[in-house]
């Protein structure tokens, strides 16, 4: 079955002013297109050992920051203003400490129609229906995530972009937000991509798995993951992913990630 | 937070330590001086000062001109938020040249300014603290706004949220603490400037009080109106305080 394209990026490069007056380039004619869901949605991985480079990018496509050359496709349409239709979750707390969750959730209800709905689902689906009330500044940096999901959600995108999700999380938070991601792929319809720098976790959380050059950001392999045979750290499977991966990371510049 | 604690309790101590010994000092060891009046004299002052000098009327033309100016500021900054905040906006241009000239010319040059040119004004008083505290409210904003965590616009602007969305229900929204906190300066700055300018001015507030007493070499008015004005000062900060922390109690991590 031939699925339609959900999102094509076409050398979309990206240069920042450095020191003395310098361009700095940080994407380099990054192209790359992604198929959309056949039934849940998906989870694909960016995996490079740059921060820098996989938060810019996420930033270009959810056009919070124009590439400097190239262009972004949604749906084959140009993806060139933000319309909530690609919705970005930065690696710091976003969520609003100044409103409620569910006042946090009903933001999103500023750029799209309705509804009560919309809200209600995505509280649901992030599993903070007995906290409408709360604020964010008063708990951890897993529950703010949480209001930044169901806030996204209500926006109903076609895809979601998290920067760095599970990076200062850590043990039984780091667990329940993993699972989190997971659950809420497989129940909405819409394609997460995740910026990652752990390789453990990107195994683990993906469908599909693109690895990043850097100094400039380039994309340079793809790796499918078989959810057909056991993925957990202590498998094979795993193992031999991971083996790959690490290989094709040293070979693009000797310096392996986390 | 327990050091602060510690150090407002140790200010506290050395109040009381400056009271006892101000009552020791003037009252017993050297009750004829110029330096501070004799604590007993002071308490007599009281009634001289409500009648011959209409201490309620004057402090209550300078009370309210320095707290009224601020709420009407603020609220209409908070109306305008969108418009200030947004940059390439003309009221953001304009108001940043006039910044410039407030960066060398004292506030209470101007002050005289608007003496000269409408002596006979009861109002002029309440138009120029307000114009001090809505032209110091605006310049806060300005600073602060470039201070606001990236994260936060970059999620609302993804969700498609518009300029007007962004500047006032995030911007604002994230700066309010930080502006509720400058209120607290913004207050001894505008008291500052209108005892001043009343004291220049003549006529009514608390400006007045002073140059009288300043005049009939009134040492124990000075004295007590000082101290009045202190603790007037003091409840105003106090007050701006538990209103942030009641309203505006979030903070930017």
């Amino acid at each position: 079955m031939i699925r339609e394209i959900l999102l094509e990026l076409k050398n979309i490069s990206k240069a920042v002013h450095g020191l003395a007056g310098s361009k700095v380039r940080i994407l380099d004619k990054v192209s790359l297109q992604i198929n959309k869901p056949a039934q849940a949605g998906q989870i694909i991985s960016l995996l490079s050992a740059s921060s820098q480079e996989l938060t810019t990018l996420l930033k270009i496509l959810s056009a919070v920051e124009k590439p400097s050359e190239g262009e972004v496709i949604l749906s084959g349409k140009a993806y060139n203003k933000p319309e909530g239709k690609i919705a970005f979750i930065p690696s710091n707390p976003s969520s609003f400490p100044w409103l409620n969750v569910k006042q946090n959730v009903e933001f999103a209800l500023n750029t799209v129609e309705d509804t009560g709905s919309k809200v209600s689902e995505a509280i649901l689906l992030t599993g903070l229906e007995s906290y409408e009330e709360h604020f964010p500044d008063d708990n951890s940096l897993g529950f703010r995530f949480r209001i930044s999901l169901a806030r996204a959600i209500a926006a109903g995108p076609e895809i979601i972009l998290l920067d760095e999700p599970l990076k200062n999380l850590h043990g039984e938070t780091k667990k329940e937000i993993f699972n989190l991601i997971k659950d809420v792929a497989q129940k909405i319809n819409v394609t997460f991509i995740i910026a990652s720098t752990n390789i453990s976790d990107s195994i683990l959380l993906s469908d599909r798995i693109i690895l990043m050059k850097r100094h400039p950001g380039r994309l340079a392999d793809t790796i499918d993951i078989d959810k057909s045979k056991d993925v957990n750290v202590h498998s094979d499977y795993y193992n031999s992913v991971k083996t790959e991966i690490d290989k094709l990371l040293l070979s693009y510049e000797n310096v392996p990630l986390k | 937070m327990r050091f602060k604690k510690a150090a407002a309790k140790n200010i506290y101590k050395y109040i009381i330590a400056y009271f006892v010994l101000w009552v020791l000092l003037f009252e017993f060891i050297l009750p004829v001086n110029n330096i501070l009046p004799k604590p007993s004299v002071v308490l007599m002052s009281f009634g001289a000062l409500w009648s011959y000098y209409k201490l309620p009327y004057n402090f209550i033309i300078t009370i309210s001109a320095v707290y009224l100016s601020i709420i009407i500021a603020y609220y209409l900054t908070s109306l305008l938020s969108a418009y200030i905040i947004r940059r390439n906006h003309f009221v953001y241009d304009f108001l940043s040249s006039l910044h410039w000239f407030t960066t060398y010319v004292p506030a209470i040059i101007f002050g005289i300014f608007f003496i000269y040119w409408l002596p006979g004004s009861a109002y002029i008083e309440y138009l120029f603290a307000f114009l001090i505290a809505l032209f110091s409210i605006v310049i806060k904003v300005k600073e602060e706004a470039v201070k606001i965590k990236r994260e936060y616009i970059d999620s609302a602007v993804s969700l498609g949220a518009g300029n007007d969305v962004i500047a006032k229900k995030v911007i604002w929204k994230s700066m309010q603490p930080a502006i509720v906190d400058y209120l607290i300066a913004l207050q001894f700055k505008i008291w500052s400037v209108l005892i001043v300018f009343e004291f220049i001015k003549g006529g009514y507030g608390l400006g007045r009080i002073y140059r009288l007493a300043l005049d009939y070499k009134d040492l124990s008015a000075l004295f007590t109106v000082s101290v009045i004005t202190g603790v007037i000062i003091f409840i105003g900060a106090q007050l701006i305080k538990y209103f942030k922390n009641k309203f505006y109690r979030w903070s930017l991590d």
